[in-house]
Order: C-alpha cells, then structure tokens, then sequence
C-alpha cells in the first residue's frame, strides 16, 4: 500500500485529475486499508490549509447577492432556472480512460499483425520454392514433349515417305546367316534412296555398314550406314538405275569396292 | 479575521441537507476567500471571479445531496466544483475573445508562463512556485487550465508517458511541500 500512496494516484484523485476508473480504485482502498485513507485525509486537509492561506476575500456585495438568490430558491420551492451546470473534466477523464485501452488494443493487434506477418513470410517462402520446383519441372516436360514432337514430325514424314507410291520398297533379306534385315525405298524418278534398318547386329569396332547398289552387275557405293536402333528412314546417296542393294560390313570409312564375304542383307529390285 | 469554528463538518453537511441558511452563511464566510483566491488563480479577474464564486456557492446550495462524505472532505467538494467552473469559464467562448488581445499567442502564453508565472505567490499556487520549472508546467496545465493529458502533450511536444510520469512526479513534491 505504501507503493501506492507513493503513486501520486491520491493526489491525481483529489484534485480532480484522475479518471472514473482511478477515483474508484481510491474509494475501495480508502475503505479496506486504514493507511490510504489516512494518506488521503492527511493530503486534502493539507490542501484546504494551504487554500485558506491563500484566501482572497471576495466584494462583499457578493454574499448578499448570493443570499438573496438562495431565500428566493427556498421559498418559491422549485427552481426552473437553476440549470445545474455539469463539470466537463470527468467525462474528458474518461476518453483518456478509453484512449489507454485503444491503445493497449493496437499495441496488440500491432504484435498479432507481426506474427501473422512472420507467419505469412514462411509460407509465402515455402510457396516460392515448390513455385521454383514446379516451374522447372514445367520446363522439363516442355522440353520432352518439344523432343517428342520433333520425333514425332519425323517418323510421320517417313511415313509419308513408305506410303508415298512413288517409293518402291525393296525387302533386302539376310545371306550368311546373318539374321539380318533391312528395307531400301527407292524412288526411281527422283533417284532419292531412304533405308530402314529393321535388324542389323551391332558393328564391331572399327566397322562400318556399307550399302550398295548393284548397276549393270557392278556394285556402286550407296553411302555409309550410321544409324542407331529404332532410328528411323535415313537418307542415302541417290541412285538413279539399279537391280539390286546389298549391305557389307566393311572398315570404317567405308571401301570402293565392297567385301563380298562380309554381306548381310541382299535384296533385289 | 477571526473565524470560530462552530460546527464539525458532518454537522454542517448535515444542516446544509436541511438548507439551514445559518449553515450555509457560515459556510460561505468560512470558505468564500479560499474558494475565491482558487478561482483567481485560474481567472485572474475580480469582476468574472465573482460570477464564477457565486455560481459555484449556488450549486453547493442545490447539490449538496449529491456529497458523498466517504469520497473526501466537504472542502475537496467544493474545491472541484470551483475548479471546474472556473476552467468551463476559460473554454467558453465570450472569455476566449476577451483574453485574445492579451495573448499574442496561445502557446507563446503557455510557454512563457512556465518560466514566468504571472499568478501571485500565494496558497496553492505558491506550493505549486516552488516546484521545478517542468514539473511547474505541467500542475499549471493540468491543473489550473484544465487541459488533459494528451493536450498537454501536444501543446508541450513531449510524449504523453513523459507527461504523466512527470505529473505523478509534481503531485508527490506538491504533496511534500503542503505537508
């Protein structure tokens, strides 16, 4: 209780400074704890003292102006123009009762508004890396399905090319046991030659698959095959008359003159 | 000035409920000077003091039902109703005209008043003379002009917890120097 007498609270109350909630807590303490309002009495008695020492004695015709008004008071029973003139102070007290809890309410919707702000960081964070994510895996599939229409542009133009009639297949079959086949397509009034690799066992190192076509009995170089498995037609050297193709397995780089031992596939026109 | 104290102040309480006029001349001779030296503090002019006076001693007359003796002493009562009228009187609008010539600048005013009061050193406010400058301030604005917390602030730009602490301060040294 000491600490409160030593507040300044009492004072604040008795001279009118103090708001609603303030004076109230005055009232209940000055009636449970004898020391309060022992504090309380000690300081309005010391302040009607110092008033009364500063007393300023007013015009003596106001004490009579003043009775005058109070017997006509008491004897006309009512007074209609006694307006009773409401002190503003308590009530202006009071808004800053009401403004300390506006403000206890903004410092925390202030904390709450920053936890929300931490806590919407966080996630705005977590949403931008699987965004990251996302959007490169985005970028993966544009690139495959970019691959598989290119591939996909390919294989229709080649089967463009088997169905074009102006393209003769000639099914070249395997010679030596090779288990080998292949297939040429042949335009003859465009001389173009494309060949399908069907099955072709893999070159050793070193080797290169070689296709000729047979003009007149001799062998003339078609091109060097450089295919991989499931590519598709692939473009040879133009020739314009043949009977026959044929494919020998020849020395990288290939040879002028075919090595009749190492053929695979043969296939006449 | 020889003032017999005739009554205890339940009894005057008492008599003023029954608008025993005895009483209540008794009470006016008794305390019409304090009240009257509070109110110049606030209204240095006789002639509006006088109105301010009269005004308060009829609303003691009609609202001494409303006193409630556990709140404090009959003095106290009187004391604020007599504060409050005469700070209403400083915001009314007629009063604010006329002290315009006097004042080039409200705030000029209130600054300078801080370093030189212009109110006699007597009773209350010569406790409040002895306080230190900034507290000085603050017990003149607060209290003798009325003005809140918040206003002061404003008008003295410094922040409203300063106000208050410093105000809490004044009133313990106001406490001391009265007692």
């Amino acid at each position: 209780m000491q600490e409160y007498i030593e507040s300044g609270s009492i004072e604040s109350c008795v001279l009118g400074l103090a708001d609603q909630a303030e004076q109230q807590e005055l009232e209940r303490l000055c009636a449970a704890y004898p020391e309060v309002r022992a504090a309380r009495d000690a300081f309005e008695a010391s302040l009607e003292a110092s008033a009364m020492a500063g007393a300023i004695a007013p015009p003596s015709s106001l004490r009579d102006s003043i009775f005058e008004k109070i017997s006509h008071s008491t004897s006309t029973v009512s007074t209609p123009t006694a307006a009773i003139v409401e002190m503003p102070t308590r009530e202006l007290s009071s808004a800053v009762g009401w403004k300390k809890y506006l403000a206890a309410a903004s410092v925390i919707l202030l904390a709450g508004s920053a936890a929300l702000n931490l806590y919407l960081y966080n996630r705005y964070q977590q949403s931008d890396s699987l965004y990251k994510d996302l959007l490169a895996q985005q970028q993966q599939l544009a690139e495959n399905n970019s691959k598989i229409q290119t591939r996909l542009s390919e294989l229709k133009t080649d089967l463009d090319r088997i169905k074009n009639p102006n393209f003769q297949p000639i099914k070249m079959t395997a010679v030596n046991n090779t288990n080998s086949l292949t297939t040429v397509y042949w335009d003859k009034s465009s001389a173009e030659v494309y060949l399908l690799v069907n099955q072709l066992p893999k070159p050793e190192a070193g080797k290169q698959y070689q296709l000729w076509a047979i003009v007149n009995g001799k062998p003339v170089d078609a091109g060097i095959i450089d295919v991989e498995p499931g590519d598709g037609l692939v473009r040879m050297k133009n020739i314009p008359g043949a009977e026959a193709f044929a494919i020998t397995l020849e020395n990288a780089g290939g040879s002028q003159s075919p090595t009749l031992t190492a053929m695979y596939v043969l296939g006449k026109v | 000035m020889t003032k017999v104290n005739t009554y205890t102040e339940p009894e005057l309480v008492q008599l003023l409920r029954q608008k025993e006029e005895a009483a209540f001349k008794y009470l006016y001779d008794h305390y019409a000077g304090a009240l009257n030296g509070v109110i110049l503090q606030i209204i240095p002019e006789q002639a509006l003091a006088s109105d301010i006076l009269q005004e308060v001693f009829l609303n003691i007359w009609r609202r001494i039902d409303t006193y409630d003796a556990s709140k404090g002493r009959l003095f106290t009562w009187m004391l604020n109703i007599a504060r409050n009228a005469a700070i209403d009187m400083t915001r009314s609008k007629a009063y604010q005209n006329s002290q315009k010539n006097r004042e080039l600048d409200s705030n000029v005013h209130i600054r300078s008043e801080g370093s030189n009061p212009s109110l006699d050193y007597i009773g209350i406010s010569k406790v409040i003379g002895q306080l230190k400058v900034e507290h000085r301030v603050l017990i003149d604005l607060a209290y003798l002009k009325g003005y809140t917390h918040e206003e002061i602030a404003k008008l003295q730009e410094i922040p409203l917890g300063t106000v208050k602490t410093r105000i809490r301060a004044a009133l313990l040294q106001l406490r001391k120097s009265l007692t």
